[in-house]
């Protein structure tokens, strides 16, 4: 498809629409004053951010199911090992008191 | 802002509670496997990983050692009896009262010498290393348990003699 500016008798009018677009000039202290702006402006709220995002990690069903089996072992293993000791000091227990007479406690 | 804390909380009495309840299940469960009520032996079994016929050896020493110490248990609750009939004065009381005591001190130092002696026995009739820890770990739940009223003891007049007891 032709360009209409591609025409012969359109190119003086072209050129001249070119140098007719100038860029103004910026106002004064324009940089300084673009930074104030944003010192100036609110802070996005951080704490309802990573409570929001901890909430949404919380309801992804696989951390929620990563977490539960973690948690549920770790508490089986912690339990064994408790209450292996727990039987183990019973069973200690009952072996001193069946070799040590009272009468040497 | 209010709904995520909600989720949070939540999903920590959610975890709380997954995690207390595995913990007290399984230390339960295996509290009861391992609990043997009507052997006074399976803590030997346990912690010094006998063979049965390791153990069946044990129990014989074990079963012919308990009526001797049932007999000196006899003898010193006698002596203890006799002891308290005492009057609690006179001259004859006080000497009588001595004699019991020092009666009372020689049959648990029998006593206490017997008990040894059949951990001795118990020891060699385990593998050595095994054998090593029975007798140490006896000596620490039997002997040790003098300890802190031995030393907690004032240092008398004349004690010194005591001084190169451990």
């Amino acid at each position: 498809m032709k360009n209409p500016s591609d025409q012969p008798a359109d190119r003086p009018l072209s050129e001249l629409l070119r140098e007719a677009r100038v860029s103004p000039a910026l106002p004064p202290r324009f940089q300084e004053s673009v930074w104030r702006l944003i010192e100036a402006s609110p802070a996005p709220a951080r704490t309802a951010g990573w409570l929001e995002s901890l909430a949404a990690l919380l309801l992804r069903p696989r951390f929620a199911v990563a977490a539960a089996t973690a948690l549920l072992f770790a508490g089986i293993l912690l339990g064994s090992h408790e209450g292996s000791q727990l039987a183990r000091q019973d069973a200690q227990a009952r072996y001193v008191a069946a070799v040590m007479p009272g009468s040497l406690r | 802002m209010k709904r995520p804390l909600l989720i949070l909380l939540a999903a920590l009495s959610l975890g709380a509670m997954i995690f207390a309840g595995a913990y007290f299940a399984s230390r339960r469960t295996c509290e009861m496997c391992q609990a043997k009520p009507a052997d006074n032996l399976a803590w030997l079994q346990m912690e010094f990983h006998l063979s049965d016929t390791e153990m069946a050896r044990i129990r014989t020493l074990h079963e012919s050692y308990l009526p001797q110490c049932a007999a000196l248990c006899n003898r010193i609750a006698a002596q203890q009896d006799e002891l308290d009939r005492l009057p609690a004065t006179g001259t004859y009381a006080g000497s009588a009262a001595q004699a019991i005591s020092n009666e009372i001190v020689r049959l648990r130092a029998q006593c206490q010498a017997q008990m040894l002696q059949h951990f001795v026995m118990v020891s060699q009739a385990m593998p050595p290393e095994a054998g090593r820890r029975y007798l140490a770990k006896m000596r620490e739940l039997t002997l040790g348990t003098n300890l802190p009223m031995e030393q907690a003891m004032p240092s008398m007049p004349g004690a010194a003699s005591h001084d190169h007891h451990p």
